[in-house]
């Protein structure tokens, strides 16, 4: 992780964040008209209101293009200017080439280093670990990029009476989208430093809680594939508020901070009302009473890795001089814990 | 279609969501069924709207608290 403290000691300054979404919002209804799921279902006991489906319209390179692009104009810097990229996600468009690769080819930027992440909910906190390594090692402003295109592994023409809980939560969890963000060694206009980046595996030899499977010619002559992805939600709805609470407790400790100290909170989102409930959670016990919460979940869907994104482009106009936030990711496959505490520069 | 009556609705629900309830647990509530998860719930309304042929109220069936209670609503919608 970053080392502890502020001012002299931050290593990383976030610049700008943007997101993409594909298309127009799909609510409640229109999944129900699409897929047959009750929308009232969905009000009830997911409380996710819209999502965007990137299915058929662009592929994640496209997405990741347009919230770079987004960025990087934010940031009033050019593609050209950057010295490296990072991109985060569990849905790439092809094994090979690298979707980031692809991006970076896409934005003009070539002959610098372009490294991809294969991850989860935490891949953006993994990727500005990455990225804060870079600027150490002598780099000034590099492009951070998180996002999943998770409409790939809806099949509209499943008997969904038959669909196993562990597969059919996917289908009311989930949105496709991309986040983008500038970083770099020197503060800029508007920027935060990142005071402290950290991510670890805590639960050694626990099940995942989610899997997403990917196959190859062998596997598609199985008589039965695995399912391309399924979710052991409640060992989520369990684990992920306990797990955030403790990274919550342990990032404050590390950097000095008290949860009164925090004026933003940027919960990990999974659906709109666990965010609400994780969040109440995490006020109570970091003792986080007046921070703002921080999030798009409900609008958006669980966009796995563009989520981090676009809490951050949502909290960077918001954040005046001097004012701290926290962001906390728990990533269920392998559960990992991973945060962020930003302070405006 | 006819509604299913209780014993119905448990067989149904055995075959569809592929539970294992006896009917003597019609009366409980749902978090005590074994197996019970609330995302089955999700299963159910288009399990029995299919069943009954006709829309179902939904929102007083996902507040319903026994599957008597859901029982009585595919009966009476």
């Amino acid at each position: 992780m970053s080392g502890a403290g502020t001012g002299a000691g931050v290593r990383m300054r976030l610049r700008s964040a943007a997101g993409a979404l594909p298309g127009e919002p799909v609510d409640n209804a229109e999944l129900q008209a699409r897929l047959g799921l009750s929308a009232e279902w969905v009000d009830r006991f997911v409380g996710t209101r819209t999502r965007h489906f990137a299915l058929g319209t662009t592929d994640l390179a496209g997405l990741c293009t347009t919230a770079a692009r987004t960025a990087l104009a934010s940031a009033g810097t050019g593609a050209q200017r950057m010295d490296f990229v990072v991109l985060a996600t569990a849905t790439p468009d092809a094994l090979m080439p690298t979707t980031a690769a692809v991006v970076a080819d896409r934005l003009g930027i070539s002959g610098v280093p372009v490294f991809q992440l294969q991850s989860g909910c935490s891949g953006t906190v993994q990727a500005l670990a990455l990225a804060e390594a870079m600027l150490v090692s002598g780099a000034g402003q590099g492009l951070v990029i998180g996002g999943d295109v998770c409409t790939k592994h809806l099949a509209l023409d499943r008997d969904f009476r038959r669909m196993p809980p562990a597969e059919l939560v996917n289908y009311v969890l989930f949105g496709d989208g991309a986040g983008a963000a500038v970083v770099s060694a020197e503060a800029g206009p508007g920027s935060a430093d990142c005071v402290a980046v950290r991510h670890r595996p805590v639960r050694p030899g626990l099940p995942p809680g989610q899997r997403v499977e990917w196959y190859g010619a062998a596997d598609l002559g199985s008589a039965e594939p695995a399912p391309p992805v399924s979710e052991d939600y409640k060992a989520v709805q369990r684990l992920v508020p306990e797990l955030a609470g403790q990274e919550g407790e342990e990032l404050l400790g590390l950097v000095g901070w008290s949860g009164q100290d925090l004026d933003h909170l940027l919960p990990p989102q999974l659906g709109g009302l666990m965010t609400e409930r994780i969040t109440a959670e995490l006020r109570r016990v970091l003792k986080a009473d007046r921070a703002a919460e921080v999030s798009c979940v409900a609008e958006t869907g669980n966009t796995g890795n563009a989520l981090l994104l676009l809490q951050l482009a949502r909290l960077l106009p918001r954040l005046s001089p001097g004012e701290k936030a926290l962001a906390l990711c728990v990533e269920s496959s392998h559960w990992i814990s991973a945060g962020l505490a930003l302070e405006a520069s | 279609m006819t509604p299913p009556d209780t014993p119905a609705l448990i067989a149904l629900i055995n075959d569809e969501l592929g539970l294992a309830l006896e009917p003597g647990m019609a009366g409980l509530p749902l978090d005590a069924l074994p197996g019970w998860d609330s995302i089955l719930l999700l299963r159910l309304v288009v399990v029995l709207e299919e069943a009954v042929g006709r829309p179902l109220p939904v929102a007083e069936l996902l507040s319903a608290g026994s599957l008597e209670q859901i029982q009585a609503l595919a009966v009476s919608a």
